[in-house]
């Protein structure tokens, strides 16, 4: 399988704090991968770096070969690179259809005049623009909430908006950070289910998540991080086993599991 | 959906706006002529500085510079150099938006107060640029002698005529800024006031998305300037200073920071309060102020939608459940 992301030596220093530190990792094209490490592990760092909002202070970042360095955050969106926020980050005082239909503002073009004097282009844009967003919203479940405020929707369900919204830029590859955090176990196994949809439909699917189960059921792929560095990787049983990841979680005991 | 249904009762109420605007001058009194005239001009710069702090939600405490370098534009092309003065007026639109523009880009690395202190400076330079450059503005004792606009033989040269043509333009700006909110471009502009980071993780160039309602503000200021330039035929430095800038705020925030026809309204209230309060001096000022926090802390929304919710609430205690 061909990689659709790669870092190489990719460090991220806070002044003296080093997130994340000489990260060689591939992603592959069409699997569901999951980043799981304890608090402070340098995961949602990850993500940063790799959305842009944050540039490396030493390595790269490779994107289907293409080097990222000197594009930002918004350019990475537009070239497939989507993400979600552990803090969701829904636009509180829109409607949860315009929330998804923001997402779809890089996947079209007309501009301020169409708009101010109402231009055929504009109108027509506009009809597609609100018929792609009802169709991811009814993806996740959500079509028959898309006239009420985002702020009105429970945690959950914002966390689903929020995703419609990243899936609505129409991506190569998604972010999800924490998806299931603060879920019941009904709602995580449909964001899981959710996952395994979003991945049929081809993109690929990279995962930071603290819920073990969740991670398990998911990932086919599991990335273990530990102060910024690559500790582990392999399938989820092979992780799940592995010494140093049972040591970086739970601590130094001996017989602990 | 409950958009289109408000849509209805907006449409009622722009149509009543309209019949009574275009009935006033015909009362034949001057003094109400002259005010209304007033109020169209400042909603007009009212409406971007909504579109741009409601809507986009970037504070500008100096947009009372963009009105006057509309208005010093338009009035030195049309007295000094001789330009026809609408031309000189869609020179004045263009230059100020351009200026805007180039502008925006460092001023909008700035965020929150940071950006609000530096609008500050901004229009405090322009104003200090308006008083001292006296060979070109006139200085303190202002530039007289302003020509009037004219289509072919007839001149806007009364109160009557220069009513409608003010009153028309701030309808169209309403109009255009109604559709502007209500597109794509208004939806990256509240995306971008609710949470910046993530409407960039979406594909938005926030910052230019903030430049270009800049750039738009400005060109809606400085054709305000440029028609109060015509009207009076007199401009000084002093009604493009910083407690201007201040004024428009408070239109902005009476009339609802993101609300398009509230505009009309907060350039009313403040406009018909100066008036009444103007034999009492400087008092306006301060009232200005308690009306800011007032407004801000029991209607965040503006007056017109407080005072709808409030009817609301009554009626709904005065039905019998």
């Amino acid at each position: 399988m061909a990689d659709i992301l790669q870092m190489k030596g990719l460090t991220k220093a806070f002044g003296g704090v080093i997130a994340v530190n000489e990260l060689d990792l591939e992603i592959h094209e069409g699997e569901i991968i999951a980043i799981i490490g304890p608090n402070g592990a340098g995961k949602t760092t990850l993500f940063n770096l790799i959305a842009g909002v944050f540039s490396p202070t030493r390595g790269q970042i490779f994107f289907h070969g293409q080097d990222l360095a000197g594009t930002n955050d918004y350019q990475r969106a537009r070239m497939g690179i989507a993400r979600t926020f552990q803090d969701v980050r829904l636009f509180g005082n829109m409607s949860v259809l315009d929330n998804v239909m923001v997402g779809l503002h890089s996947r079209s073009k007309y501009g301020m005049l169409s708009a101010a004097f109402r231009l055929p282009q504009g109108h027509r844009e506009e009809a597609s623009i609100r018929l792609t967003a009802i169709n991811t919203l009814n993806l996740v479940g959500l079509g028959q909430r898309a006239d009420i405020n985002a702020s009105e929707l429970t945690f959950g369900q914002q966390k689903l908006v929020s995703i419609a919204r990243a899936l609505a830029t129409k991506p190569r590859v998604i972010m999800l950070d924490e998806p299931a955090a603060g879920s019941n176990v009904l709602e995580t196994q449909e964001i899981s289910d959710l996952a395994k949809r979003i991945l049929e439909m081809g993109i690929t699917v990279i995962l930071v998540e603290h819920d073990m189960r969740f991670v398990m059921g998911t990932a086919e792929r599991v990335v273990v991080l530990d102060s910024g560095e690559k500790l582990a990787e392999g399938t989820p049983s092979q992780v799940q086993n592995d010494r140093r990841v049972i040591t970086a979680y739970l601590g130094e005991q001996e017989d602990q599991i | 959906m409950p958009h289109f249904i408000r849509g209805r009762g907006k449409m009622l109420a722009i149509a009543t706006l309209v019949v009574l605007l275009s009935i006033v001058p015909l009362l034949g009194n001057n003094y109400y002529t002259s005010v209304l005239l007033i109020i169209g001009i400042h909603a007009i710069v009212t409406v971007g500085l909504c579109l741009l702090m409601g809507y986009t939600g970037q504070v500008s405490l100096g947009h009372a510079a963009f009105y006057g370098i509309g208005a010093y534009i338009a009035a030195i092309l049309s007295k000094t150099y001789h330009v026809d003065p609408w031309l000189a007026m869609v020179v004045a639109i263009i230059a100020t938006a351009a200026f805007a523009f180039a502008i925006g880009f460092p001023v909008f690395r700035l965020r929150g107060n940071y950006l609000a202190m530096a609008t500050l400076g901004l229009g405090i330079i322009i104003w200090i640029l308006f008083r001292e450059l006296d060979w070109i503005t006139g200085g303190q004792s202002g530039f007289l002698d302003i020509p009037t606009l004219s289509i072919g033989g007839f001149a806007f040269d009364s109160d009557f005529r220069f009513y409608y043509l003010v009153w028309g333009f701030c309808l169209a700006v309403m109009f255009i800024s109604q559709n502007i909110v209500g597109s794509r471009m208004g939806r990256a502009m509240r995306a971008i006031r609710d949470s910046e980071s993530a409407s960039q993780s979406l594909g938005i160039n926030a910052t230019l998305v903030k430049v270009k309602i800049l750039a738009l503000s400005a060109a809606y200021a400085a054709l305000a300037g440029s028609l109060y330039a015509y009207y009076v035929g007199f401009i000084d430095p002093p009604p493009f200073g910083f407690l201007f800038s201040i004024r428009l705020v408070v239109m902005a925030v009476v009339g609802g920071l993101a609300s398009i026809w509230g505009a009309i309204f907060g350039a009313a209230s403040v406009r018909l309060l100066t008036e009444f309060l103007h034999p009492f001096g400087d008092i306006d000022v301060v009232l200005f102020g308690l009306i800011i926090v007032v407004v801000m802390i029991l209607s965040p929304q503006g007056v017109i939608r407080g005072l709808g919710d409030l009817w609301r609430r009554i009626s709904r205690r005065l039905t019998p459940s």
